[in-house]
């Protein structure tokens, strides 16, 4: 599920969000932008709320978008991993491609339920002298409670739409929406209680270390009370600093509705990397 | 120990109004592409950089990646950046606040820098590294999460001050850190009240005179690291050379300063060939010039000093200059004479330097910088190099940036010659040549250095040789004999010269110049000025002595 190819990701964008791909050759991409991504991608707030007062059609803007680094020199913008243009489209899918409610594509005459799933990709910051991230994608059975690892890679299989299949129906869930997320926080916590955390234990000594120093550096002076309040605020600012913290924050996540014997496959096929799956009941 | 855990629950309420509602929701496109997006950038690692991937457009020198990793990993994100000038501090300083944002660790910036550098770094941050910082003017907004530049004296001001003091910064950056060795001043004061996360401090001179100079800027980074001020003094005394002999202190400012001097960098510097070129005036010019200097010492007009600068530059410059000064000023004693003058300007043959250029440039094809002060001499170089067949384009400051690059693509592919009338402070490199004149010099050392390092720098292949023009029995000739030659200005590779006139509160030497030539009766007093200038420079040059931080020499 990782991004490959910045390329067909670039394609695979404007295409999803119903732009016209006008040239696509040898890592070159030109693109016409519809309203709604120009309002987005272009900058210019201005223009778009004269035209909408006026009544006018806007006129949205065609964009020239370069992957081959050997071309480019040529007219357009030139596309890598840093460059502002695709950390923008980047922000732009933290809103937009936040919240799903999908149901997997059958194509049967026959009645079928769905049993629905939350998914929660999750990413994890481990904050102190230094910081690091980790994504781990989770997905729990909202009627048997089944709790599964690495979640989207297993979702690339199947085929998910934004509307139910005909003959298709939903499984009403066994567990309520929130407390099938504290189960999904309880399994972090829990995973988190068995990791290793010298980085935070170093973090921590760290500031015990450098607030000594402080309070070493105050100790004999004899002055005011700003003096005081100035101690009181570089305190803060270590610890600020140093204070080893973890964030639990959701990328992105949902209800998704899949077919019992898509449901079970995903149960019983192993998960990738040392991420192991695990029940909780 | 205790680590903090902070879950979301907001996720969970919104998706659950969502449901409520009926949408609207992500198509599993998008979806996905936001789990992949999150993928590209997450930081894996706790140690190393990223940085430096997400900027592939650049050339980072060894020495500046080892410095900005260093800062992040063992510094924990305060320090100083005590490089040498030009090793490029101000790339340092944007790589490790590209890490910390890029890590999500900054949000919230203060960069404080000289108020004439205030673009600059603006231009820099966001070229450079796709930093997009807002370079404080009028209307400030300090209130907000974004990357702010301002000057520390707009920033002290109120009623900035006030609403800068209660700001959280996740980062706070000072250029010419040097300014703050003195913990009594406003300056001081108002640095070590700011709150602030992560903190860098760029200075090419950590100490200037005093040990205790070090000991102020440490104190702003991590109070009480160096004992309190007592102690300090007590242990480590007084003298600045003690930073460099005294092996404890030397390990302790290890710990929070880099350092890298030129020759620990490893990269092979080209050479600077400088040479003066002396041009007599034509027998009809040095009239003209000896002329004007009489009617401009009657006049005793405030810039009429600037008209026999102007004159040894183009007639072009010079006639136009006072063509305005006769239209505006109508009170003039002289003006007659003056007008005369014109006249006189308008029979003149074409300009010595103009000739000498031709004679430099006709019989090679090697590519040419001409610098010039006025652009009255710029159009009129153009022209005169055209008519001998010499292809060339013009540059200035003021140009829009898509101009400037367009010229310089001109240059590279093109022209054989680029007059330029201002160095610019915003980097265009151009390293492909290795020739410049110095048609005329500026009277501010400085600008001078700028000039040189436009094309004495990282990716220069050739020896650099510099041609500076100057005319016989002018006041060119003295600037360069008196002043520019004896503090030795062209052969030193880089300079500390600012910190050196900073100390001796030379705040503008063109100023200086200027009242030497304005305020003298006569040219042999202005030659002693001068030369008295000079002297008190070199001896700061001399009292700057060799230093040894990073035990090169001993182990080598």
């Amino acid at each position: 599920m990782t991004l490959a190819n910045l390329h067909d990701f670039l394609t695979d964008y404007f295409t999803a969000n119903e732009c016209e791909v006008i040239e696509n050759h040898n890592g070159k991409l030109q693109i016409q932008l519809n309203d709604t991504m120009d309002e987005l991608l272009m900058n210019r707030p201005f223009y778009w709320q004269y035209v909408k007062k006026l009544g006018y059609p806007g006129e949205p803007m065609k964009m020239s978008l370069i992957t081959n680094p050997d071309r480019r020199e040529e007219e357009g913008e030139w596309i890598h991993f840093g460059s502002p243009r695709l950390h923008q489209i980047f922000y732009t899918l933290t809103t937009q491609g936040k919240f799903a409610r999908l149901f997997e594509q059958i194509e049967t005459g026959q009645r079928t339920a769905l049993v629905p799933w939350l998914i929660i990709n999750m990413e994890i910051s481990y904050t102190g002298k230094h910081k690091k991230d980790e994504i781990i994608s989770m997905g729990l059975q909202l009627i048997n409670g089944a709790m599964k690892i690495d979640m989207m890679n297993h979702l690339e299989q199947v085929r998910l739409q934004s509307s139910i299949a005909d003959f298709s129906y939903t499984m009403t869930p066994m567990i309520r929406l929130k407390s099938g997320y504290q189960r999904i926080i309880n399994y972090f916590e829990d995973y988190l209680q068995h990791k290793d955390h010298s980085w935070a234990e170093e973090s921590w000594n760290h500031l015990q270390e450098e607030k000594k120093l402080l309070e070493h550096f105050y100790h004999n002076t004899t002055d005011d009370e700003a003096y005081e309040n100035r101690f009181e605020q570089e305190v803060k600012d270590i610890e600020s600093l140093f204070k080893p913290t973890i964030h639990l924050s959701v990328i992105n996540g949902g209800l998704f509705y899949l077919s019992q014997v898509t449901s079970n496959r995903i149960m019983l096929s192993p998960s990738s990397d040392n991420q192991k799956s695990s029940r909780i009941h | 120990m205790n680590i903090e855990l902070n879950r979301d629950y907001d996720f969970i309420d919104q998706l659950e109004t969502k449901l409520d509602h009926d949408g609207p929701f992500s198509t599993w496109d998008i979806f996905k592409m936001s789990y992949q997006s999150s993928l590209a950038t997450v930081t894996k690692d706790f140690k190393g950089l990223t940085a430096p991937k997400r900027l592939p457009q650049m050339n980072f020198l060894n020495h500046q990646l080892e410095c900005a990793q260093q800062v992040v990993e063992e510094m924990n994100g305060r320090g100083i950046l005590a490089d040498e000038v030009g090793l490029g501090k101000t790339i340092e300083a944007g790589l490790i606040l590209k890490e910390y944002m890029i890590r999500g660790l900054v949000k919230k910036a203060l960069i404080l820098v000289p108020a004439s550098l205030v673009n600059q770094w603006a231009n820099e941050l966001s070229q450079k590294f796709y930093i997009p910082a807002i370079s404080q003017r009028k209307r400030p907004v300090w209130d907000q999460n974004n990357i702010v530049i301002t000057s520390i004296d707009t920033a002290k001001r109120q009623p900035h001050r006030d609403i800068i003091l209660e700001q959280e910064y996740d980062f706070v950056l000072i250029d010419e850190a040097h300014k703050l060795k003195n913990h009594k001043t406003k300056n001081y004061e108002f640095v070590r009240k700011l709150k602030k996360k992560y903190c860098l401090l760029l200075t090419a001179t950590p100490v200037q005179n005093k040990l205790s100079d070090i000991f102020n800027l440490v104190s702003i980074l991590k109070p009480g690291y160096l004992g309190n001020y007592e102690e300090f003094t007590k242990q480590f005394g007084r003298d600045r050379k003690n930073l460099f002999n005294d092996a404890h202190l030397k390990q302790l400012i290890q710990k929070v300063m880099v350092r890298n001097r030129r020759e620990d960098t490893g990269i092979d510097w080209t050479k600077r060939k400088v040479e003066t070129i002396y041009i007599d005036f034509s027998e009809k010019e040095q009239e003209a010039y000896n002329e004007l200097k009489r009617i401009t010492s009657e006049a005793a007009n405030f810039s009429s000093i600037t008209y026999t600068r102007e004159l040894c530059s183009s007639r072009e410059a010079c006639y136009l200059s006072l063509k305005k000064m006769l239209n505006q000023d109508k009170g003039i004693a002289n003006r007659t004479d003056f007008e005369n003058f014109l006249n006189l300007i308008e029979e003149m043959p074409h300009h010595a330097k103009a000739e000498k250029v031709i004679e430099l440039i006709e019989d090679t094809d090697e590519k040419f910088i001409i610098f010039t002060e006025y652009r009255a001499t710029q159009f009129y170089l153009q022209l005169y190099l055209q008519q001998h067949g010499i292809s060339s384009v013009p540059f200035r400051g003021g140009f829009k940036r898509g101009k400037k690059d367009w010229m310089r693509q001109l240059f590279q592919n093109k022209a054989q010659v680029l007059i330029a009338t201002e160095a610019g402070g915003e980097g265009i490199n151009l390293q492909f040549c290795n020739n410049m004149i110095n048609y005329d010099l500026p009277w501010n050392p400085m600008r001078l250095e700028q000039r040189i390092g436009r094309i004495h720098r990282f990716g220069q292949e050739h020896d650099v040789n510099i041609y500076n023009f100057a005319i016989k029995n002018t006041m060119e000739e003295h600037v360069l004999k008196l002043l520019y030659e004896k503090i030795q200005l062209f052969e030193r590779v880089v300079g500390n010269l600012d910190a050196i006139l900073a100390e001796l509160e030379i705040g503008d030497v063109e100023e200086e110049i200027q009242s030497i030539f304005q305020e003298s009766a006569t040219e042999g007093e202005a030659k002693i000025k001068l030369e008295n200038l000079s002297s008190v420079i070199s001896y700061a040059q001399n009292n700057y002595s060799e230093e040894d931080f990073n035990d090169t020499r001993e182990s080598s």
